[in-house]
């Protein structure tokens, strides 16, 4: 996804959260239901599950729009967030705590400046080429992490390595995307 | 505040995918309300995330799946989850699960200036609140898996370090310590297992197994 598909998506969120402007809710709907659910069957949800739960996170859309901040996250982040947590409470019947951003404990000690005004599409895009120029082996364990929803020390039976070394790949790729942000440097 | 220790990637990253089980999912939502540094590094993990939806491999919708939808926004949303209390030194994310008084929890007691309190999580670990006064030591222990303890007031000193309010010490099975309360305030942690401990010394081994450690 370019820049401008990414603007293009936040826009149509801000648009659906100030007036509940429905075109751009429909349009919104187009692209990412069935990739909520997609990313549910993916996870092992039957079609039927899926479907009912990529209408639930469309509506949590529709309902958070005004809360929607592209400056902290772009839509398809915030999306991923909403869908992370439906599957949680619907499926796994889990309770997710949440860090609530609005809690002013939980505001930055230090002031993010230069961050705070970057243009966050450009910088999930900059993330996201980092992410495509990962080594095979540390971009391997980042996708499973989303998509295997398994316990590391799993994963690492599984592709037969050693928890430590599970570990430091994860460690290893995610220095490398705090890099491409210019993060922590 | 500055934190010493912080979960490692691994946790924050199996948190922000949603992978994490609950136990995990409260100890990293807690530590975070106390660093700043981790609530960017969570943000920048889920951040990857959306680049996962974005790849995903599209599954249609059902044809009147739309018209469906649009027939529920004007449903009235359910209530909105209950505020934190601000003034009270709970992170807001165990406040759900305990209240915001460590003062008034129903603490059941070891012996030795220990007590404990289990946290009722679902999907498969142990949560437990563990409650020191200032110079009692746990028993020496080690673990058949991971743990982790988040340092939620005073502070305690193993071999390891000193970890102090809002500090994370992750421990593994090869790992035997003796963790003992600093002086000052009353040291409340929060430990995450994923295995029962493990004592060393019968008479440790019956009070942990009465405990059900």
């Amino acid at each position: 996804m370019d820049v401008g598909e990414a603007a293009r998506l936040n826009a149509l969120v801000v648009a659906v959260g100030r007036a509940q402007d429905r075109a751009a809710f429909q349009a919104l709907f187009d692209h990412f239901a069935p990739r909520v659910k997609g990313y549910l069957m993916r996870l092992g949800a039957g079609n039927a599950v899926a479907e009912d739960l990529a209408q639930d996170a469309m509506l949590t859309l529709w309902r958070k729009a005004s809360l929607f901040d592209p400056a902290k996250a772009s839509a398809s982040t915030w999306m991923f967030t909403i869908a992370r947590n439906l599957r949680i409470d619907a499926i796994r019947r889990e309770r997710r705590p949440e860090l609530d951003p609005n809690e002013p404990a939980l505001l930055p000690e230090a002031e993010r400046g230069a961050d705070e005004s970057l243009d966050w599409a450009q910088a999930e895009d900059r993330l996201h080429a980092a992410l495509a120029e990962l080594p095979r082996e540390q971009a391997e364990i980042i996708h499973l992490s989303f998509l295997a929803e398994k316990p590391h020390s799993l994963i690492a039976t599984e592709l037969g390595l050693p928890l430590g070394t599970v570990k430091s790949r994860i460690r290893l790729a995610m220095a490398r995307l705090r890099q491409a942000l210019g993060d922590e440097s | 505040m500055s934190i010493a220790h912080h979960p490692g990637d691994e946790l924050l990253l199996s948190y922000a995918s949603g992978a994490a089980n609950e136990a995990v999912a409260l100890l990293v939502a807690s530590h975070a309300t106390f660093c700043a540094q981790c609530r960017a590094r969570v943000q920048r993990a889920e951040a990857t995330g959306g680049r996962v939806l974005t790849d995903m491999a599209p599954v249609p919708m059902s044809a009147q799946a739309y018209e469906s939808l649009l027939a529920r926004l004007d449903e009235p949303a359910r209530a909105v989850v209950q505020a934190a209390h601000l003034q009270s030194d709970v992170p807001a994310p165990l406040q759900a699960y305990i209240g915001t008084d460590y003062g008034a929890l129903p603490w059941r007691h070891v012996g030795g200036g220990i007590s404990h309190l289990p946290i009722r999580t679902r999907g498969g670990m142990r949560a437990r609140l563990i409650r020191a006064e200032p110079g009692s030591g746990v028993y020496t222990h080690t673990h058949k898996g991971e743990e982790w303890t988040l340092v939620l007031t005073g502070s305690y000193t193993d071999k390891t370090g000193h970890y102090a309010a809002g500090d994370v010490q992750s421990t593994t099975p090869e790992i035997s310590h003796q963790p003992t309360a600093d002086a000052g305030p009353v040291c409340i942690n929060l430990a995450v297992t994923d295995a029962p401990l493990v004592f060393r010394g019968l008479l440790p081994k019956l009070v942990a197994k009465f405990h059900g450690f």
